[in-house]
């Protein structure tokens, strides 16, 4: 019986996925709603394997003692699975809006659909390998949604998406060896599942090349060109998968592999650590530098999504509990506002075709709703507080300035220095938005731009609110968040 | 409760507001005047009831607020000070139409967020209200939407914003130092932690961060710009209150955390100093009406800070009773010059709201006749100047004493402090001057142009009845505070020392240094201000253009040098210098083993064929030679087609082969369970 439950949320989308390739629909409405039903569905099945909470793993199938396909529920996975779940079915809606005449959006929602099982597989994983075999199927299921449009560009796009994913998930496939042959098979267990008598040098080696491996979801730095190339694909695809799906499945992979798989206990103080917070670091500096030159609207996100993904694995690598507690929430918070943000900026390249940044004088006028929400987000992604941005950083800063180390507070400064540079990037955009520099503005009598639809604004203005409810309120969040930090779920 | 409504009644009866506007300009205008009243009543409980307040649960550490005397007195100002305001904006804004919702909207929030900083009882609550309001009042300073407006906005929006991030640094570094940031456990805490230089560095990061607010050298350059282009009553609580919000942070870290440390007290003193005079001497230059009002607000930053400075010196060097007369004066300094800017900001946006100019040459000679408005004006600048009898004379008097008294105590820095005295009275010297410069332009001389001196006289109305009130009102106060019997009392309720009460303001020496000021304010404004700023018949502008601090520096360093620094850096790295040929090199080097891998093979195979299995040659057919290239060709196409067609069926089976092996291990799964 748990078995069918585990498996309920990973196989239905997956299956009702493909079926939208195949079943001929009368009309476009019809699919849609055949497709948020089938994601609704899938959210449900979601949240009640979450509720249920099967104790142990559950063993699909193994080929031999060290190699299985398993699930499990922890407190990590009921975190990424739960905020995917929450996002998915929101989403969802803005695409039909967005993707409203698009002649390919069949081919668009299948794929769309069967990401989120595959997500979710990643989520209840209970094993390296398992986890491992969904990540490469979300490298490959994602690829069609890259190349949507098909044009030269995103053709372009796609080559590299396929490249870097899949070889960087290559490089973290030594690890998994390595996590076989030395762990307890690469069982997830907090604190780590290695036996303490294998050489460290092998173990640095290996959990390093998982680092990058991994990383390269994660976008960090050597490789982490994918993803602002791939911010061609259409807006959803770019705020759910690039912001928050698959990106996040590389950072929730890295944390897997270090707290729940090589342990922390086996990596503080060596090279390896230090390289990868070195890496962190240097790639959110970097990255929110390049956020600042570039023009296009959603590189720029796509860059500052880089930065705060180095954030999250900076939380990580410091290895520290609070450290670990401060990686999470700037997932989970980090998820809720780059994906405003982005939905934000789709709306309006939607809604007035055009794609720079330059191009935005005086549009906050005209779609109010829109800039004001976006504007909450900007303002949430600097840091300021209220808004839930500033909770995580806070947190990340302090495990930051608490650990003791020269990078612990080198990546401090850093955080702050990136926050400025984020203000710029960010909050630039609102202003360019709602004061426009008088005879400069693009809209007040030239093409009327509208409003976005109701569909659109359902998710960004839920997005915006939840922002503002986690900035003010995050106690629980971080009570549980701070649980699974400390190994008690 | 009182304070919950103080806080955030405002920032909900925002939204409210806002909808109203909607629907109707003078309902909204209303509404929002009587949100104010709400709070200034509630606000005038405070002393009495001396409530505190805390959520847990909320932001990382819960939002905590306590009252005491200060604290109390300065809720209450800041409630006075919107109340005033927006009574005066009505009239100020009534030919105006565009963007006064959104005005309405963020001046009350932002009055809820300032009673927050002012209330806070500790760091983390005034950081997180410090942090809005820096963000609400930035509408104020965009408010015209000019180009001019616009660079000024952003000009102050980069500013708080760094300001913010600075202070953010500090606040974790001191957190992390003392392991507190409760203003009742700071000062154990601090005197406990054996990271002293972590809490100096806290300090610092903390005094930048708050002084970008409070308009100190050398984060001042917002203030200059952004008041002239921002609306009068915007200006009055720009100047009047939300540069006390940068001193009330400075003060407070000072007071608990810092009290003990000779260097920051005197990096206080000494910046203190420097925008002292900078100001005055900017406010001295300037021919505009609010720009002078603007660096004169600066200039009394400067006199509050050096307050400050001398309290901590004080305290460190073990002088309690001369630091409390330091930090009466700057306590008294600050309320005195928030309702001195109140009164001189609305009587400027009289002057706005009818000319539509700020040009001293313009406005010269336009209050002649306007008797409220040059009483109220005349109040203001005795007020500010330190004339006996009036606010600012005491206030001044205590700081000076406290410079006096570091003289006498504080040995090894005696020199240094008796110069920083000079430059004490110089700075009030050049306030006076600068005061009766406007005064007198505004007030005393005609027009150069007699056309206009006939119209400005020919209307004696320049303010409805609510704006006199208000104007009026808050001008009498300078009289009132300048009682030394009532100015000692609330000092000695703010600071909780009652020995103020025993100060005499009125002695020879104190006089003395009073009297030193004027004299040399008067000398300066004779010499200086007629016969150099004044020349053939107008007020001209001698200060040099490059002399900028923003656009000299900061602007240049910001947009040019560091950008380039580290563009050359980051260019290295860039996507086409290196990425793109070490992607191709690993490609290359990819491809290359791929090859010799495969022709490895070939090679075994050619070379198993040439010796171990040798094929029986069959004799080929005699064609021509054509024949035969045509021949190979379409052979080796029809391999390749071939071969081509095989890899994706082969492809297409596997994966159809993995699909079946997928599907049958989920059946297994089920069907083993069920078993």
């Amino acid at each position: 019986m748990d078995i069918l439950i585990m498996l309920l949320p990973v196989l239905l989308p997956v299956a009702g996925g493909a079926l939208i390739l195949g079943i001929p629909f009368k009309s476009e409405r019809a699919r849609n709603i055949y497709a948020e039903i089938v994601v609704c569905v899938t959210s449900l099945a979601a949240f009640c394997v979450i509720a249920y909470h099967p104790e142990g793993r559950v063993v699909l199938y193994s080929i031999s003692k060290g190699f299985s396909l398993a699930f499990r529920v922890d407190g990590l996975s009921v975190l990424f699975a739960g905020m995917v779940s929450c996002m998915w079915p929101l989403v969802m809606l803005y695409a039909f809006e967005y993707m409203h005449h698009d002649k390919r959006g069949g081919a668009f929602f299948a794929f769309f659909v069967m990401t989120f099982g595959v997500t979710l597989g990643v989520a209840f994983s209970a094993n390296l390998t398992t986890m491992y075999v969904f990540y490469e199927l979300l490298s490959l299921v994602t690829l069609p949604l890259v190349t949507h449009y098909g044009h030269r560009e995103s053709m372009y796009a796609g080559r590299i998406y396929a490249v870097f994913t899949i070889g960087g998930a290559s490089l973290s496939f030594i690890a998994v060896i390595a996590a076989t042959v030395f762990g307890d098979a690469g069982t997830f267990s907090y604190g780590g599942c290695m036996n303490s008598f294998v050489r460290p040098g092998i173990i640095q080696a290996s959990y390093l090349l998982a680092f990058l491996g991994f990383g390269t979801k994660a976008a960090v730095f050597p490789i982490y060109y994918w993803l602002p190339t791939a911010s061609v694909a259409p807006t959803p695809v770019t705020a759910l998968l690039h912001a928050v799906a698959v990106v996040n499945s590389g950072v929730f992979a890295v944390m897997r592999t270090t707290w729940y798989v090589f342990g922390p206990d086996v990596l503080v103080g060596t090279p390896a650590q230090e390289i990868c917070l070195a890496l962190s670091i240097f790639t959110l500096v970097f990255a929110s530098v390049v956020a600042i030159k570039e023009r296009h609207f959603k590189r720029r996100l796509a860059y500052s999504t880089v930065a705060n993904l180095s954030y999250m694995l900076f939380g990580i690598e410091l290895m520290t509990v609070r450290g670990f507690t401060g990686g999470m929430t700037h997932m989970l918070f980090h998820g809720i506002m780059k994906m405003l943000l982005f939905l934000c900026a789709g709306a309006f390249m939607h809604q007035a075709e055009r794609n720079y940044i330059f191009e935005m004088n005086g549009i906050g006028r005209k779609m109010p709703v829109t800039f004001a929400c976006y504007t909450v987000g900007a303002l949430s992604l600097t840091g300021i507080p209220f808004f839930c941005g500033f909770v995580s950083k806070w947190i990340l800063m302090e495990a930051g300035a608490g650990a003791g180390t020269a990078l612990g507070v080198a990546g401090t400064c850093a955080l702050i220095a990136a926050a400025f540079l984020c203000a710029v990037y960010s909050l630039s955009v609102s202003v360019r938005a709602f004061f426009p520099i008088a005879g400069r503005e693009m809209y007040r009598n030239g093409k009327d731009v509208k409003e976005a639809g109701v569909l659109m604004l359902i998710p960004i203005v839920v997005f915006a609110v939840l922002t503002v409810v986690f900035g003010t309120a995050p106690g629980t969040v971080l009570d549980f968040i701070g649980r699974i930090a400390a190994g008690q779920i | 409760m009182l304070i919950a409504w103080i806080v955030f009644f405002p920032i909900a009866a925002a939204f409210a507001v806002f909808l109203v506007g909607r629907k109707n300009e003078y309902a909204r205008d209303l509404a929002g005047t009587a949100v104010c009243a709400a709070v200034f009543l509630a606000a005038l409980a405070l002393p009495a009831v001396k409530p505190s307040f805390g959520i847990g649960g909320i932001l990382v550490s819960g939002l905590h607020f306590r009252t005491d005397g200060f604290r109390a007195v300065y809720g209450i100002v800041t409630a006075v000070m919107w109340l005033f305001t927006s009574v005066f904006s009505i009239e100020y804004f009534r030919h105006e139409r565009e963007g006064l919702n959104r005005y309405w909207f963020f001046v009350l929030v932002t009055l809820g967020a300032t009673e927050g900083v002012m209330l806070s009882a500790d760091l983390m609550t005034s950081f997180a209200f410090f942090e809005m309001l820096s963000l609400t009042s930035f509408t104020w300073v965009i408010h015209e939407e000019t180009p001019e407006a616009v660079r000024a906005g952003y000009t102050y929006l980069f500013i708080a914003v760094i300001g913010g991030l600075v202070l953010f640094m500090g606040l974790l570094l001191l957190n992390s130092a003392a392991g507190t940031l409760a203003f009742s456990e700071l000062s154990e805490a601090v005197r406990a932690s054996d990271r002293q230089g972590t809490i100096l560095a806290a300090g610092v990061c903390i005094l930048f961060g708050f002084g970008a607010k409070a308009g100190m050298f050398p984060v001042h350059i917002w203030l200059p710009k952004a008041h002239p282009v921002a609306p009068s009553p915007g200006s009055a609580l720009l100047s009047g209150i939300l540069t006390k919000v940068g001193i009330y942070g400075i003060l407070m870290t000072a007071l608990e955390a810092l009290a003990e440390n000779t260097v920051y007290g005197r990096l206080i003193f000494i910046l203190g100093l420097v925008t002292m005079l900078l100001g005055a001497v900017l406010a001295l230059f300037s021919v505009n009406l609010k720009r002078t009002l603007a660096c004169s607000s600066m200039s009394q930053i400067g006199f509050i800070l050096s307050g400050i400075g001398m309290y901590v010196q004080l305290t460190a060097g073990g002088f309690e009773e001369g630091a409390e007369v330091a930090l009466a004066g700057a306590m008294l300094h600050m309320l005195n010059h928030s309702m001195i800017k109140l009164t001189l900001f609305m009587a400027a946006g009289v002057v706005v709201m009818n000319l539509h100019t700020l040009l001293l040459d313009d406005i010269r000679g336009y209050g002649r006749n306007k008797l409220p408005l040059k009483i109220a004006f005349a109040l203001g600048a005795l007020g500010i100047s330190g004339v006996p009898l009036f606010n600012g004379y005491i206030s001044k008097t205590l700081l000076h004493e406290g410079i006096v008294e570091g003289a006498h105590e504080l040995h090894e820095i005696a020199a240094q402090l008796h110069a920083a005295e000079w430059v004490f009275l110089f700075s009030g010297g050049l306030t006076f001057a600068y005061m009766l410069k406007l005064f007198i332009c505004i007030f005393v001389e005609k027009n150069s142009s007699e056309e206009k001196q006939r119209s400005y006289e020919a209307k004696p109305a320049c303010m409805n009845a609510a704006s006199t009130a208000v104007i009026c009102g808050s001008s009498l106060v300078m009289a009132v505070l300048g009682q030394p019997a009532v100015m000692t009392r609330i000092a000695a309720f703010m600071t909780h020392n009652e020995e103020i009460l025993e100060f005499r303001a009125f002695t020879l020496a104190n006089l003395k240094g009073g009297a030193i000021s004027l004299l040399i304010g008067a000398a300066v404004y004779l010499t200086a201000v007629r016969h150099v700023l004044y020349r053939g018949g107008s007020y001209v502008n001698l200060w040099p253009e490059k002399l900028d601090l923003e656009n000299a520096v900061m602007r240049p360093l910001l947009t040019r040098i560091l950008p380039g620094f580290f563009g050359s850096i980051l260019s290295v790295f860039g996507e086409n210098r290196l990425l793109r040929p070490a992607a191709k090199g690993l490609v290359f080097i990819g491809t290359f083993a791929g090859r010799v891998l495969c022709d490895s093979m070939d090679a075994l195979v050619v070379l198993m064929k040439k010796t171990v299995v040798r094929e029986r040659r069959s004799v080929s057919p005699d064609i021509g030679k054509v024949t035969a290239f045509r021949t190979v060709r379409e052979v080796t196409q029809e391999t390749v087609g071939s071969v081509r067609e095989n890899f994706s069926f082969a492809m297409m089976m596997t994966c159809l082969g993995i699909l079946i092996v997928l599907m049958a291990l989920v059946l297994l799964a089920v069907f083993h369970i069920r078993l």
